[in-house]
């Protein structure tokens, strides 16, 4: 049974890292069309660095790791979104302190506590066009793969089919918040830099786990 | 853009790799970045003292770290908050066991930040309680004080709960004082020239040739009135005014005074403002207990000043008047 403990928190840093990084030229050119063009420089960094920092750590408490990875990329990405990242990560974290591993039920609070922290820190809920709109159906699914019983691997490969379904759907909505919202209907047909970066978080969760 | 430097972005670290040279028997920093300042002498037992923000301001803010004041101070670029990581890492030095208290402006960035080392510092078991230094009274309607900048008159908030806390006081005795302090305390600055950032390289704001702006905030915020300068007079009368009528003071107070440069006005036309703020608080019978004039919150070179008035009681008084020792700054124990 796949579980995730501190060594598994290692591999998906590095994940999310090699993800941010690989991805860095699409998040430019997402955001560049509605927003200043940072993301991609930002997120590599972030995570970038928070690879680095909870490989260098010494801790067991999977819920700590967590959290101090997210002042890690709060601090190391100085954006709207590196903000928002850092507090899901460390309302996330907080909600799973004490623990030494992550089964799916304790994930599943984990993305619960990840997805509040950012929309109350961004004032957003679903449907206006952020990264919620793909966090929000990978928690649903999540919470549905464990009514099933299903394992943590095959949970989180529906997260994935849900987020990326999730960031599909954004091209419908016109955004709300932060530069984006400034084109208005412009935004219409176009998928959320910030959704992106959601589906993003949840493939690198998936790929640090093996099989 | 007129400055000694080496390179612009280099700025910051090499002014802190001169001050801990300088002053490294008060001085040090924690885990290896410079960024984290702590104080070289902790006093066991004690409630530490943390602050922080942009760079730009000395001695605000590292310059308050000090005997009789502040244990630790996260520094960041100029004008930019300091990271919640660095806030910890300050947090996690000077915690004696008896709690931390974070005193910080108002800004956006530090306000978050903040928030976050304070949610990690909990998580690991470290209580840390946080006042916002609200002063600025050109920033925010009556009524609405929480919305207001922190700027100069921070400097009575950190001075009553650095005594507070030398004399013993519990996290939550120094933060009631620290409270207190900054519900007392009312500032109001003028700008007569704008400052540049180093990596910026020209100025990012503007004040016209030969006029002055009321109310500007210490990095270039909008103030209330632009205009013609005027006589020194008048200006601390346009400041004063505001000031008096937001608390209110009024007959009877009895107040500590800050005069404050904002970088490139000399302290001969801050005393020539406080001859008229002598003046002017004799005529509303208000005491003035003890008079600060110099340097205390700058904006680089920015050519104004401030004045911040802080109305006292016994308790106050007595923090006020405690010793303090800082390498940018120190006060003899003041009379009755």
């Amino acid at each position: 049974m796949a579980r995730i403990t501190a060594e598994e928190l290692r591999a998906i840093f590095a994940a999310l890292s090699e993800i941010m990084e690989e991805n860095k030229q699409y998040l430019v050119a997402l955001d560049s069309a509605v927003g200043d063009g940072d993301l991609g420089l930002t997120m590599s960094q972030g995570f970038r660095s928070a690879a680095e920092f909870v490989d260098s750590m010494d801790e067991t408490d999977v819920g700590i790791i967590l959290a101090r990875a997210g002042m890690t990329i709060a601090s190391k990405a100085p954006s709207t979104m590196g903000t928002l990242m850092g507090t899901g990560f460390m309302k996330g974290g907080r909600a799973v302190q004490g623990r030494d591993f992550l089964g799916l039920d304790e994930l599943t609070g984990f993305l619960e506590a990840f997805l509040e922290g950012i929309m109350e820190r961004g004032r957003c809920r679903p449907g206006e066009k952020t990264v919620v709109d793909a966090l929000q159906p990978a928690l649903e699914a999540l919470k549905a793969a464990g009514g099933q019983g299903l394992p943590l691997t095959e949970a989180l490969d529906r997260a994935y089919e849900a987020a990326a379904a999730g960031l599909e759907k954004t091209k419908d909505m016109v955004a709300q918040h932060g530069r984006p919202a400034y084109y208005g209907e412009g935004s219409r047909g176009k998928e959320d830099p910030g959704a992106a970066v959601g589906v993003f978080l949840i493939k690198g969760l998936r790929q640090g786990l093996s099989a | 853009m007129r400055k000694i430097i080496n390179k612009p972005e280099a700025m910051v670290d090499e002014m802190l790799e001169g001050i801990l040279a300088a002053h490294s028997d008060q001085l040090a920093c924690a885990q290896d970045d410079l960024r984290c300042i702590i104080t070289s002498r902790p006093k066991p037992g004690k409630v530490a003292l943390a602050t922080g923000g942009g760079s730009g301001h000395l001695p605000l803010f590292l310059g308050y770290v000090g005997d009789g004041l502040l244990d630790g101070c996260s520094v960041g670029s100029v004008f930019q908050s300091p990271g919640a990581d660095q806030m910890f890492a300050v947090t996690k030095a000077i915690d004696q066991g008896a709690g931390v208290l974070y005193i910080f402006g108002n800004y956006g960035g530090d306000v978050m930040n903040f928030d976050m080392a304070a949610e990690m510092a909990d998580m690991e078991g470290i209580r840390v309680e946080q006042v916002i230094g609200t002063d600025d009274v050109a920033s925010g309607v009556r009524g609405q004080e929480a919305k207001r900048r922190g700027v100069a008159g921070i400097f009575f908030v950190y001075k009553v709960a650095g005594a507070c806390a030398a004399a013993g006081g519990s996290l939550e005795e120094v933060k009631a004082v620290a409270e207190k302090a900054n519900r007392q305390a009312r500032t109001m600055g003028v700008a007569l020239s704008p400052c540049t950032i180093p990596e910026a390289g020209r100025p990012t704001f503007e004040i016209a040739e030969g006029g002055m702006e009321i109310g500007m905030g210490i990095h270039g915020e909008p103030g209330i009135r632009k205009g013609e300068l005027r006589e020194a007079d008048a200006i601390v009368d346009e400041m004063l005014d505001p000031i008096l009528e937001d608390l209110p003071f009024q007959g009877g107070d009895e107040v500590a005074v800050l005069v404050n440069g904002l970088g490139s006005t000399p302290r001969e036309e801050l005393y020539v403002m406080y001859r008229r703020v002598h003046d002017v608080l004799a005529a509303r019978k208000i005491g003035v207990y003890h008079v600060y004039a110099g340097e205390f919150a700058t904006s680089m070179e920015m050519a104004g000043a401030s004045i911040s008035l802080l109305k006292l009681d016994d308790e106050l008084k007595n923090y006020l008047s405690q010793p303090a020792s800082t390498p940018f700054f120190s006060q003899p124990q003041l009379g009755k």
